[in-house]
């Protein structure tokens, strides 16, 4: 590549530490292996090295980016840099005190976690008691007139509570409404059977959601993500590697994607060792799969390679073993079946696994081990 | 929300406008997206103060950008705005 594509969105995880235990969390399951978080200065300094390259969108997130005791500082500098600055919380960490020093820091929109609709269920995914008081916050955010999204992240078990969902965003004041079906990476795709619905009841919860997309359109605005095995088409994701988005990890690792990490021998470089403007140039992992020369068959010769960039490489590496195979959500996949018996191997009752720094020393080992 | 007569359109408090100092141009900036305006839709956002009504801000179009016909101008900022507005970016 001898010109990287213009990035406009950076996706900061400050930190992997989280209170909660969210079934479906999308950080790395080898998290707890996570050596030092970058300092203050060096998010500083990514977050205005991001801007002169020209991101304009900031996510602050992680993780839970509310145990960063450096937040409103971060804030402050994103906004320095005119970054549209957006926190992404569980939101059992704030209160009015922190809201106003954000507020009073620049930050413009806050995205909030909820489980569900039913407190009962909403725990078992968090994996902690948090419903309520995220329910507080919710109305705390409201109240200060901060503009904010609901994020809901829909799975087999709360995909029949769409409606409440959509009601309960109309009471507490959100502007937004995102029902992201549970994308299968990390810890999704460790509890990948508990959490796939039905192809009933995803085809029921999408017509619900597309009617009142259309009914509350300038009132709520509501996000449909799908569910990639069930919707029968690979997305364009992070619309194409190494293209529009950013993200850097709680260590500095500059990746095209949270979940990037997963695919083997790709390196990625880190913003405490070179540039952000070098490395978004020159990184081999961000420039693997970038333009089309990579691509395989069905893929090479697809009339669609310019609208879904063959889907996912990391879905492909997962269920193809290879990265740069057709994204197996293709029907044109040789590896389509592994997506059809997915649905297959879903069930009621399966056994849980959590988020935590146990499970995840269990299920992985230190880099230096590998 | 008011009648178009007297509706004075302004920003809802998730939108702001940026200059983009990369493409050298103005761009609306709300979660998670962000719109690339040219020069007539900037001006139209930038009269979206709160203060002016719909007519108020074809007026300033009409001085702006002369020799524009009103009633094409009329049309355009109606087209434009109500796609903003849909987008929960007005009030």
């Amino acid at each position: 590549m001898n010109s990287a594509p213009r990035p406009y969105t950076l996706v900061a995880e400050l930190t992997y530490r989280c209170p909660l235990r969210c079934l479906y969390c999308s950080n790395p399951v080898d998290f707890a292996h996570t050596r030092e978080e970058l300092s203050t200065d060096e998010w500083r300094r990514a977050f205005s090295e991001a801007a002169e390259l020209g991101v304009v969108q900031l996510h602050l997130s992680g993780g839970e980016p509310m145990l960063r005791d450096d937040l409103v500082e971060l804030i402050r500098h994103a906004r320095g840099c005119d970054l549209y600055t957006n926190l992404i919380t569980g939101g059992t960490l704030l209160d009015e005190d922190k809201l106003l020093r954000f507020h009073d820091a620049g930050l413009e929109h806050i995205q909030l976690s909820i489980q569900g609709a039913a407190i009962a269920r909403a725990e078992i995914v968090a994996g902690v008691r948090s419903h309520q008081k995220k329910l507080e916050v919710a109305r705390l955010i409201s109240k200060l007139g901060f503009p904010f999204t609901l994020n809901v992240v829909i799975h087999r078990l709360n995909i029949a509570e769409i409606p409440e969902l959509i009601r309960l965003a109309l009471e507490l004041g959100a502007q937004r409404l995102e029902l992201a079906n549970t994308q299968f990476y990390a810890w999704g795709a460790e509890n990948r059977r508990a959490l796939m619905p039905t192809r009933e009841q995803y085809l029921r919860a999408e017509e619900i959601a597309v009617d009142a997309i259309a009914k509350y359109r300038g009132a709520l605005e509501i996000v449909f993500v799908q569910n990639d095995y069930l919707s029968g088409e690979p997305k364009p994701c992070m619309g194409g590697w190494g293209r529009g988005y950013i993200c850097i990890n709680p260590g500095g690792e500059v990746l095209p994607c949270h979940a990037a990490k997963v695919i083997a021998g790709l390196s990625f470089e880190s913003v405490r060792d070179r540039s952000l403007a070098k490395i978004w140039r020159d990184s081999p992992g961000l420039n693997a799969f970038r333009g089309d020369d990579w691509m395989l068959e069905p893929c090479r010769t697809c009339a669609r390679k310019d609208i879904d960039y063959g889907g996912c490489r990391c879905q492909a590496f997962m269920l193809a073993g290879n990265a740069a195979e057709a994204d197996p959500i293709c029907r044109f996949s040789p590896h389509h079946s592994v997506v059809e018996s997915a649905q297959d191997d879903a069930v009621n009752g399966a056994e849980l696994i959590y988020r935590n720094a146990k499970n995840s020393r269990r299920l992985t080992r230190p880099v230096a081990d590998r | 929300m008011d009648a178009e007569g007297t509706w004075r359109p302004r920003l809802t408090s998730r939108a702001r406008l940026k200059f983009d100092s990369v493409a050298r141009q103005e761009m609306l900036l709300f979660p998670e997206a962000a719109l690339v305006l040219n020069e007539t839709g900037a001006a139209i956002v930038r009269l979206c103060d709160g203060a002016r009504s719909i007519d108020e801000i074809i007026d300033e179009l009409a001085k702006k950008f002369r020799g524009a016909d009103r009633d094409t101008l009329r049309l355009e900022v109606a087209k434009f705005l109500a796609s903003i507005r849909a987008r929960g970016l007005l009030q």
